[in-house]
């Protein structure tokens, strides 16, 4: 189904091309979101991943899933995006409302609670310290390859990886 | 909370989370302009100045780079992007012009004589508009502003929470059926769930707006003084028919209805009335602010 799919956008097809949207979107959103820690800026690359998906779709040949092609592309944008501002500002006030965070209740308070405040906490880190967390303990991505991806040495993304675990004990701890 | 506790809960995550709006419509406007992508770097360098224009149309309104040196035209359908150090004119068509400001992202919807449209999806602009009412508008994701002869900032974030600011005239702001009237020295607030919020003067104080934000009658009632009138006017159109009859009453102390406005057709909502009041309303604030502007 979704190879079909891809070979209709391929070929030009549209609506074809917002199916997928509509079956990842949600998917590259999360992404973005825990990338950028701001609703609005993950938004931005949400579109702009799609956009930029649309115009590449040429190059994509199946080599592997469709989405692990789309969300490796979404992580590109949104490096790319901060790269390229060079925006550092803090984002933490935007994402300090929790029902932005759409929880899903996993079948107890406990959970979804801790999830909201996991997520906040998230947001709340350094910027080099969320990224190489997001990507590695979230995303499954290895040492090597978020350091191609964000630019910094290995040892750089373990030191990123073990700070943002020790922050996030700390501030879910209190 | 140990290292295992915390990689647990992250595994507990949701893969998937939905946006809270739907970003198609966004993504779709730019498919079709893969061709014709421009990007307008102006010659100054230091600005980091940025721009992209998407999709071209025939109509164009002249653009200035104020940044540094570059011109050029903005045309029906085309989004015209400041980065956080950029910021543009638009020139809007004869009737005025529009400064585009830093992070923003700005559409030109429509260029005709009888229909100037931009739309604003994020970021801030300040409109200077010399013209017969309702020849101007802007929309925002949570409703358009409504050019009556003005000057005025508008801001919004992508997802309509935002603040309109009126310098000069006045700006009508609507969303659906809900609308408010936003004249010179005044301050609205946007929000994207409710559209306009109640208007208030410059000078209003911290009770007052915080009262207005949670439609908090008593607390606005004893926060306003006669300045506020304004305010209390878009309130009693706003609070359920039981509050009506003291906000009438307050408003009524701190300006009094004009003849042939009375206060049972006040609280029914007659327009004719409430138009009435609006003008007393608005010349006592309209002379207020002139003589207190230096």
């Amino acid at each position: 189904m979704t190879d079909d799919l891809v070979r209709r956008a391929q070929a030009g097809d549209q609506a074809a091309f917002r199916e997928l949207y509509r079956q990842h979107a949600g998917r590259v959103y999360a992404l973005c979101l825990r990338l950028t820690g701001d609703r609005v800026a993950a938004e931005e690359r949400t579109q702009d991943a799609f956009v930029r998906a649309w115009h590449n779709l040429k190059s994509f040949r199946g080599e592997s899933a469709f989405g692990s092609w789309l969300y490796r592309l979404a992580v590109n944008v949104t490096l790319m995006e901060r790269r390229s501002s060079g925006r550092r500002e803090q984002r933490v006030a935007v994402v300090a409302d929790p029902e932005m965070l759409e929880r899903r209740d996993r079948g107890g308070e406990a959970p979804v609670v801790l999830g909201i405040d996991l997520e906040r906490a998230i947001a709340e880190l350094p910027e080099g310290a969320r990224e190489v967390f997001v990507l590695f303990d979230i995303e499954g991505y290895g040492h090597a390859e978020i350091a191609r991806m964000t630019g910094i040495a290995e040892g750089t993304s373990k030191a990123q990886l073990f700070r943002a675990r020790r922050l996030l004990r700390e501030k879910l701890d209190r | 909370m140990n290292e295992r506790e915390l990689l647990d809960a992250v595994g507990r995550l949701p893969k998937s989370i939905e946006p809270p709006r739907d970003l198609w419509p966004g993504i779709e406007a730019r498919l079709g302009a893969r061709s014709r992508l421009w990007y307008w770097i102006p010659l100054v360098a230091a600005a980091a100045l940025a721009a992209v224009l998407i999709g071209r149309g025939h109509e164009g309104w002249k653009v200035t780079w104020l940044a540094g040196a570059g011109a050029g035209t903005l045309r029906v359908g085309e989004w015209l992007v400041t980065d956080d150090s950029s910021r543009a004119l638009i020139a809007v068509g004869g009737i005025g012009q529009v400064e585009v400001r830093p992070d923003t992202r700005i559409r030109l919807v429509r260029a005709r004589a009888d229909d100037h449209r931009l739309a604003l999806e994020r970021g801030v602009i300040y409109a200077k508009v010399d013209t017969v009412p309702r020849l101007f508008y802007v929309e925002t994701p949570a409703g358009t502003a409504i050019d009556l002869g003005c000057e005025y900032t508008l801001g919004t974030d992508s997802a309509g929470n935002g603040l309109l600011h009126v310098v000069r005239g006045i700006v009508e702001f609507q969303t659906g059926a809900l609308s408010a009237k936003v004249p010179m020295g005044t301050i609205l607030t946007i929000r994207a769930d409710e559209g306009p919020g109640i208007p208030y003067v410059e000078d209003a104080s911290p009770a007052l707006r915080r009262a207005l934000a949670a439609l908090d009658v008593p607390a606005a009632l004893r926060a306003a003084r006669a300045e506020d009138a304004l305010s209390l006017w878009h309130l009693l159109q706003r609070v359920a028919a039981s509050g009506r009859g003291a906000v009438y009453d307050r408003l009524a102390v701190l300006v009094p209805p004009p003849p042939g406005v009375t206060r049972a057709a006040a609280l029914a909502g007659d327009t004719a009335s409430l138009d009435a009041y609006w003008k007393v309303i608005h010349r006592l604030h309209f002379r207020r602010v002139i003589l207190s502007r230096p």
